[in-house]
């Protein structure tokens, strides 16, 4: 097995008393069979290749450490690698403030890190583990009494697909913002509820479900829609993940912030 | 001799007596298990939604309110005149009410503490000294469970008279860690490395903000506050994990604590024994 790119994710064979690594920019996991144990190690990285890759590994060439997890899991046969979206919304924090003005819209590709998810391939699929492939920091979205705890993320906003460079360990979610209000949308941070979405495998990146959203003032929830069918901007784009916590049709939420809830000390 | 006694006793007993007996076990029978079985059902099913607060008072207050039932029924059954009763009973009341003053005070509080609703089941307050997960809340009193495995009971009119904390209450919180810096330091590099640690933190949230702030001149350095939100349940691994990220960026830095100190200036020619 020696795989590169959206490579990384095919089904492989880990055959007994045998290690495989998985190896992004941010983050590396380690895996070994042994009997129906399934050993597993994930390290932080630093490396400066955007690229990731997967190979087998000498058992003598795996690290050494105490912070192995061990999951038994009988099912033999292949496993089978996906991506999978963070399992709580995420806060995107563009790099620069954007103001949209009342009836304008615009379409923005959000770059979401991806998880790691190992499940078995046999009669009966099952999860072994799941880890994240990036360092995410918590954020607090809403007030202090109602809001909800959510991964934050710091991102570029990307107004054209070329811009984003394909990459395995990162899902495209094209997303269009309409401002249905009188007032400007001042965009400062926006919560993606990423438990809804699925992620599917094109030939050279993931995308996960794109999002319609309008905004209809400062001081109401925004209609969200999440499109069932897979982004057309890549063909051949194949199902590898269903959303955690599907979600039908239309949804209100609040979705933009833009008002600082803590300015009181 | 004594299974001969009671074989004799049996025999000597009229059918009626007999017969009264098993109506009484039968009744107290009955009437505990349906009594258990109506708290059980309205417990884990009707109320299946409801706060643990909610659906132990309603097992409670069925509980009580069936055993009642069962001892009027039973009394019934063995011919006592309820109307009797009650009227000694009243007499009986008024005595054990003056002898109950605080019982009474208790179970007023308790009847309060339910409807205003300061904390339930499971929350973590503070009362005075005592920190610890709330495992019930009854007519007379709390019971907590400290972090240190204690068991502890407060009369319910001590919490209502006093001020509690309830801790778990919001989904976030904010830690404040106040230190002290020496003199010498340069504030503005303590600000960005105070910054840095907050940032690289696990289980510190950056939103909201984490708070630096410059306190006060002390006698022996400058006071700082770092305020810290996180969510309710990361507690113990963000106290435990900052308070040493601090201590070794600190050291790597070059920035020191301050430490009590005292300049003592000699002046020279001074006679100090006069």
């Amino acid at each position: 097995m020696q795989k590169t790119g959206i490579g990384v994710w095919d089904p492989v064979e880990i055959p007994q008393k045998q290690c495989a690594a998985w190896r992004f920019p941010r983050r590396s996991i380690w895996v070994e069979r042994i009997e129906s144990e399934w050993h597993v190690l994930t390290m932080p990285e630093r490396r400066k290749s955007a690229d990731a890759r997967s190979m087998f590994v000498r058992r003598n060439q795996k690290p050494e450490s105490s912070e192995w997890k061990h999951y038994l899991q009988r099912e033999s046969g292949g496993v089978q690698p996906s991506p999978v979206l963070p399992d709580r919304p995420m806060v995107i924090r563009p790099d620069r403030a954007l103001t949209i003005l009342p009836s304008q819209s615009t379409v923005f590709y959000l770059e979401l890190p991806v998880w790691f998810r190992l499940s078995t391939m046999g009669a009966r699929s099952a999860r072994i583990f799941e880890e994240p492939l990036s360092t995410l920091t918590r954020t607090w979205f809403g007030d202090p009494v109602n809001g909800e705890l959510c991964w934050g993320l710091a991102t570029r906003l990307h107004h054209s697909i070329d811009s984003v460079e394909p990459s395995s360990w990162v899902a495209v979610c094209p997303i269009l913002i309409e401002n249905d209000s009188d007032t400007d949308l001042d965009f400062e941070k926006i919560c993606v509820h990423v438990e809804n979405l699925s992620i599917f495998r094109g030939p050279r990146r993931l995308w996960a479900n794109s999002l319609n959203v309008i905004f209809r003032g400062p001081d109401q929830a925004s209609q969200i829609e999440i499109v069932r069918q897979p982004p057309g901007l890549e063909e051949d784009l194949v199902l590898v993940s269903a959303a955690r916590e599907p979600s039908a049709g239309w949804n209100i939420r609040k979705t933009f912030g833009m008002l600082k809830h803590f300015t009181d000390f | 001799m004594f299974f001969q006694q009671i074989v004799t006793w049996y025999h000597s007993l009229s059918p009626d007596v007999l017969t009264k007996a098993v109506r009484v076990a039968v009744t107290v029978v009955l009437g505990l298990f349906l009594v258990r079985v109506m708290a059980v059902v309205t417990q884990r099913y009707i109320m299946r939604r409801s706060t643990a607060q909610r659906q132990m008072v309603a097992r409670k207050a069925i509980s009580y309110a069936g055993f009642f039932l069962v001892l009027v029924a039973t009394l019934g059954e063995l011919g006592v005149k309820l109307t009797a009763l009650l009227g000694a009973a009243g007499i009986v009341g008024i005595a054990v009410g003056f002898a109950s003053q605080t019982s009474v005070s208790n179970i007023i509080s308790g009847l309060f503490l339910i409807s205003e609703k300061p904390f339930s089941v499971g929350d973590v307050i503070r009362i005075g000294t005592t920190t610890g997960i709330i495992q019930s809340i009854d007519l007379l009193s709390i019971k907590i469970r400290t972090f240190d495995n204690l068991f502890v009971r407060i009369p319910n009119e001590k919490i209502l008279t006093s001020e509690v904390t309830n801790i778990t209450r919001f989904p976030i919180r904010r830690i404040d860690i106040v230190f002290q810096v020496d003199y010498g330091q340069d504030l503005a590099k303590v600000r960005s490395v105070l910054a840095g640690v907050a940032r690289e933190n696990p289980w510190s949230l950056d939103e909201p903000e984490p708070i630096i702030m410059f306190n006060e001149f002390k006698e022996s350095g400058i006071e700082m506050l770092l305020g810290l939100w996180f969510a309710k349940s990361d507690f113990t691994d963000l106290k435990n994990s900052i308070m040493q990220d601090i201590f070794s960026r600190f050291a790597r830095e070059g920035i020191r604590f301050a430490h009590p100190n005292r300049l003592v200036t000699v002046v020279e020619g001074t006679d100090i024994t006069s």
